[in-house]
This record gives C-alpha cells, structure tokens and sequence, in this order.
C-alpha cells in the first residue's frame, strides 16, 4: 500500500520539486511561453487524445462534470460563508474557494491512482472547473461578467470534437490518435513543473486569517467530494477522482488573475502557497482514503 | 489505402508538430527555443531513456549489436562527408559535423516509436545515445577546434545512459515511482523538440540556398545509402534493420546549427542545410518508410 501510495505521489513531488529547484536557482524558466504550451496546445490534445481512447463512457464522463459542478455550488456557498462572517470582499476570496489546483496537480493524481480511466473521468472535472474559473472566477475578479474566454479557449473545441468520437464509439483515425497523443504528453509534466516555479517564487505571509481561509477551503474541498461521492453512490476510480480533485488546493492562476486586476495578490500567493504544502503534505492520507 | 492509413499515422504527428512550431513562430508569443532546449536536454531525455528501457528490455546481443552498427554508421558517415567537404574545398569545421549527424532525437525518435512501438523507440534511443555522446565530444569538439571532457561529464544524458545500461544488463527493474515520474517527465520530450525544430525552422538565418541546399540532400541520400550497407552488412532483420536505416537518413540535427552559432562556423550556410534537408524528408521519409514497413 505504502508503494502504491508512493507510486501515485512521487510524480507529483519530484516534478514540482525540479520546478522549484529551477525557480530557486533562478534559472529562467519562461511561465507564459510554458502555460501556453501546456494549456493551449498540450492541454486540448490530452483531453481529446485520453478520451477518444474509450475508457470512459460518454454518461460517466458527464456524471463527473455534473458532479463537480455539484461541488462547486457548495464551494461558492462555503466561500459566502466564510467572507460574510469575516467580513472579506468577494472579488479577492471568493474565487479562492471555487478555483483549485485540478489539472497540475488533481490530474497526474487520478492518472496514477486509477490509470486512463482515472485521467479521463479527472478531465471532466478539470473541463468544468477550468469552464468556471475562465468565466465566472474570471468575472469575480475584473467585477464585470466576461464570456470571452470561454470561446477562446481551445479546451472547449477539443472536447466537443472528442464527444463526437465518444458518442458512437468510434475511435479517431490513426494519425490523429497519435499526433494528440504525443502532443498531449506535454500537458502534465510541464504544468506541474510550473507549479514548482510558481511556488518557488511565492511569498507567504502567515496571517492567521490567511492560515485559517487556506485549512477551511482544504478540508470543506475534502468534506465536499467525500458527501458527495457518497450522496451519488459513485464507486472506484470515479469516486476517488472526485475525492482527489475536490481536495486540491487554490489554484495558481487566481495569482495571475489577483494580480492582473490589482486584487491583493499578495494574499493570494499566500493563500495558495499555505493551501499547496498543507495538500502536499496531506497527500499521502488522501490517497490512504481513495484507493 | 492501408499502407497511406499507416504511414499517415507514423509522419503525421511529426509534422503537426513542426507545423505547430512554424505557426507558433509566426503567430505566438516569443518561444524560448534555448530555455525549452535545456528542460528537455536536462530533465526530459534522461527521463526518457530510463523510462524506455523500462518497458523494452533487450537482450545485451542485440544491444551490443545495434551499438555497433551504429557505430560503423557514424564511421561510414564521417568517411562519406569528410570525403566530400575534401573534394568540394569546402571549410571542415563548418561543414563536417552537419554532414555527419542526423536528427536523431526529435525526428528519427518519433518516427521509429510511430512505426514499430516501443521496441522501435527503444532501438531508436539507443541510435541517438551514441550519436549524443559523439555530438558532445567529436562534433563539438571539430566545431570548436579542441577537446573538452568536461562537456561530457556536465551532460545529464550520459548518466541516464549509464543507469539504462546497467538496468538492462543486470536485469533490474525499477520501482514504480520511479517509473511513473521518468516515464511523465520523459513524455515532453518528443512534442517540445518538434515545436521547437519547427520555431527554429521559421528563424533560422539562412544564407547561400544553393550550395547548403545541395549539401543537405547529399546527408539525406548518403545517410539511406549508409544505413542500407550497414544493416546489410550487420545482417540486421526486422525492427533493427529499420531502425537504423530511418535514423541514418534523418535530415541535417539542429543541434549542428546551435554549435555552428556557437563558434561562429558559418551558421547561415548550416541553416540552409537544416531547413532543405528537413522540407525535402516530408518527401522521403514516407518513400523511405514504404521500403521498409
């Protein structure tokens, strides 16, 4: 059990590790030109490439949408909660709650932990969570509503594409199987390796609030998927990948977006920083509680 | 139909990439070729090779066999252009070390992995180790007119080399964390070198079309020739055979444009012979690929 659990974590250390080793020797390490190849090219080819490898039925790909969807709804009342009794403004705290690590750091748990099956059914939350926090966590923060980047992103094209494959069952002709396949290899490994740099270059300050928001969005993410995964009867690798990507922590582009919009991202890195080592180091009991 | 089917799926992928490169280029934001050089080099390609010979294990027969047949192309390789470089009066330093080695890595890598599975990739790798260990010596060492070791034991490809070697040959296997990160790490390591073969296509310097364009069609035709005799006369079969015949014939290696930029060896003239030798394989890798499939 103690290999397995290594088997699955590892990866996810070891590369962030070498992230944060480059930030902190301060090698130059490229973020935009890295995210865009991550998540404009690598991003839609791993999704239309796992896919269309038909592990997953098209119904239990839409459970898992529809249930983090679900989760997200109780993340956005738990955040009202939480910055109405601590009287915080929405626009810097609420998308702290909704928007988690789901693709760096949710997606190569639920490929190792379950295999293809499990980095399928994690796509389509990370689909519905990326949805979310391009529209309405991007909204939050500009205080206007932006729909922009939902057609701009190309994670939205490729997965209707991959629907039209996975609806009949039939599987993409060879050349394009293999050119998404291999492109799609670069997805993971170079977000998590960002993910490493990003924190490399964080600063925390130990705020008790900040401290407090961070272990309450962590363990209502925990508390959240658990309910939920029992209240729908989900089972096996669809049960653990909702688990998993419900416990992540805050995501590292409401750094970008805090920062863009002059949302106090100081906070934030903080914030997400803290939530970061606290999942890293609770890892090990998660994988403990879904495997 | 089948055969355009299969070969489609074996050449496509790697010129989508080099396309998505181009366009990148074009239309993109700045790309980093020499950041994203240095992840790849660095962490992806020893990941890589440790991670394939993990799910290939071949007998140390046919490694040492494969070895040395590659060895003798490379020999045939730096005969056959020195040769050349002789004949035409041209300048050694900047011709010979393009002429000599192909695109072992991001081009011949994919292609091999495409046509014959992991076994394919596996043989591949080790085509491109020795071709990597020679680039980092012998080819850098003509470009830059002296002998540097230290080049070689700073290189992290050597190590994962050694620790492949040993795994085969002691018939180990590694745990699976360590499977899983080499084999997720190793993974960017074909996509991020054909994007950026296809950014340093779109901005590369190139000068003198004619005689850098001439030159690269003879690495194409002098690489199948060797690769054909060599397999010949190993007595290779099957997948070997094929191997080493598809990276004997890769186009001009972009890393002989880096070492040419680096020691001022002409590298304009080094480019063209990248970017003709690399536009006429989207010709002859399929041609090439119908013999031998």
């Amino acid at each position: 059990m103690i290999l397995k659990i290594l088997s699955v974590i590892a990866p996810v250390f070891v590369c962030a590790g070498i992230g944060f080793l480059w930030g902190r020797t301060g090698r130059p390490f490229d973020t935009r030109m890295v995210g865009a190849l991550a998540l404009n090219i690598g991003m839609p080819c791993l999704a239309f490439s796992t896919l269309t490898e038909l592990k997953v039925s098209p119904e239990a790909f839409a459970t898992m949408a529809g249930a983090y969807a679900l989760a997200m709804v109780c993340f956005l009342a738990v955040g009202l909660a939480v910055i109405t009794v601590l009287k915080l403004p929405a626009h810097t705290y609420l998308p702290v709650f909704t928007s988690s690590n789901t693709g760096n750091m949710g997606l190569p748990l639920c490929l190792f932990a379950f295999g293809p099956e499990g980095l399928a059914l994690g796509i389509g939350i990370f689909v519905m969570s990326s949805l979310f926090s391009f529209t309405v966590g991007w909204s939050i923060y500009a205080g206007r509503f932006a729909a922009d980047v939902f057609y701009n992103n190309p994670l939205i094209y490729a997965v209707a594409l991959a629907l039209a494959f996975m609806i009949p069952g039939v599987e993409p002709p060879a050349w394009l199987a293999n050119t998404t396949k291999l492109i799609g290899g670069l997805a993971i490994p170079l977000m998590i390796v960002s993910l490493g740099v990003a924190i490399a270059n964080m600063r925390a300050q130990g705020a008790v609030t900040i401290i407090g928001i961070s272990v309450v969005k962590l363990l209502a993410g925990f508390a959240v998927g658990y309910g939920l995964a029992e209240a729908l009867g989900l089972e096996g690798a669809a049960r653990g990948t909702l688990i998993i990507e419900c416990a992540m922590p805050v995501a590292v582009h409401n750094y970008m977006f805090a920062q863009r919009f002059n949302r106090n991202a100081a906070d934030t890195a903080s914030m997400i920083l803290i939530s970061t080592v606290i999942a890293l180091a609770m890892l090990p009991l998660l994988m403990l509680v879904v495997l | 139909m089948d055969l355009a089917y299969q070969l489609a799926g074996i050449v496509a992928p790697v010129f989508i990439c080099i396309a998505i490169g181009i366009g990148w280029a074009r239309f993109g934001p700045p790309f980093d070729t020499e950041f994203i050089t240095s992840l790849v080099y660095n962490i992806g390609v020893p990941c890589l090779i440790v991670a394939t010979f993990q799910k290939v294990r071949l007998t140390p027969e046919a490694l040492g066999e494969l070895a040395l047949a590659t060895l003798a192309c490379y020999a045939a390789f730096a005969v056959a252009a020195y040769a050349l470089v002789k004949l035409a009066r041209l300048d050694v330093p900047s011709y010979l070390p393009a002429l000599i080695f192909p695109l072992t890595a991001s081009m011949g890598m994919p292609v091999c992995y495409f046509a014959f599975g992991d076994l394919g990739l596996a043989l591949a790798i080790v085509f491109f180790a020795i071709g990597a260990i020679g680039t980092f010596t012998v080819g850098a060492a003509i470009a830059e007119g002296s002998w540097s070791a230290g080049r070689l034991a700073r290189t992290p490809v050597l190590y994962a080399i050694l620790i492949a070697v040993v795994l085969q040959l002691a018939d180990l296997r590694m745990p699976d964390w360590i499977f899983n990160t080499t084999n997720l790490l190793g993974a960017m390591v074909i996509p991020a070198q054909l994007v950026a073969l296809g950014v340093s296509l779109l901005q590369l310097q190139v000068g003198g079309i004619a005689r850098s364009g001439a030159l690269g069609l003879f690495r194409l035709a002098m690489g199948a020739a060797v690769g054909f005799g060599i397999a010949e006369a190993f007595g290779l079969e099957g997948v070997a055979r094929a191997v080493v015949i598809l990276q004997s014939a890769m186009p001009v290696a972009v890393s002989s444009y880096l070492f040419a930029q680096q020691f001022h060896r002409k590298p304009e003239e080094v480019a063209g012979m990248v970017v003709v030798s690399t536009a006429v394989s989207v010709v002859t890798l399929p041609l090439l690929l119908v013999l031998l499939l």
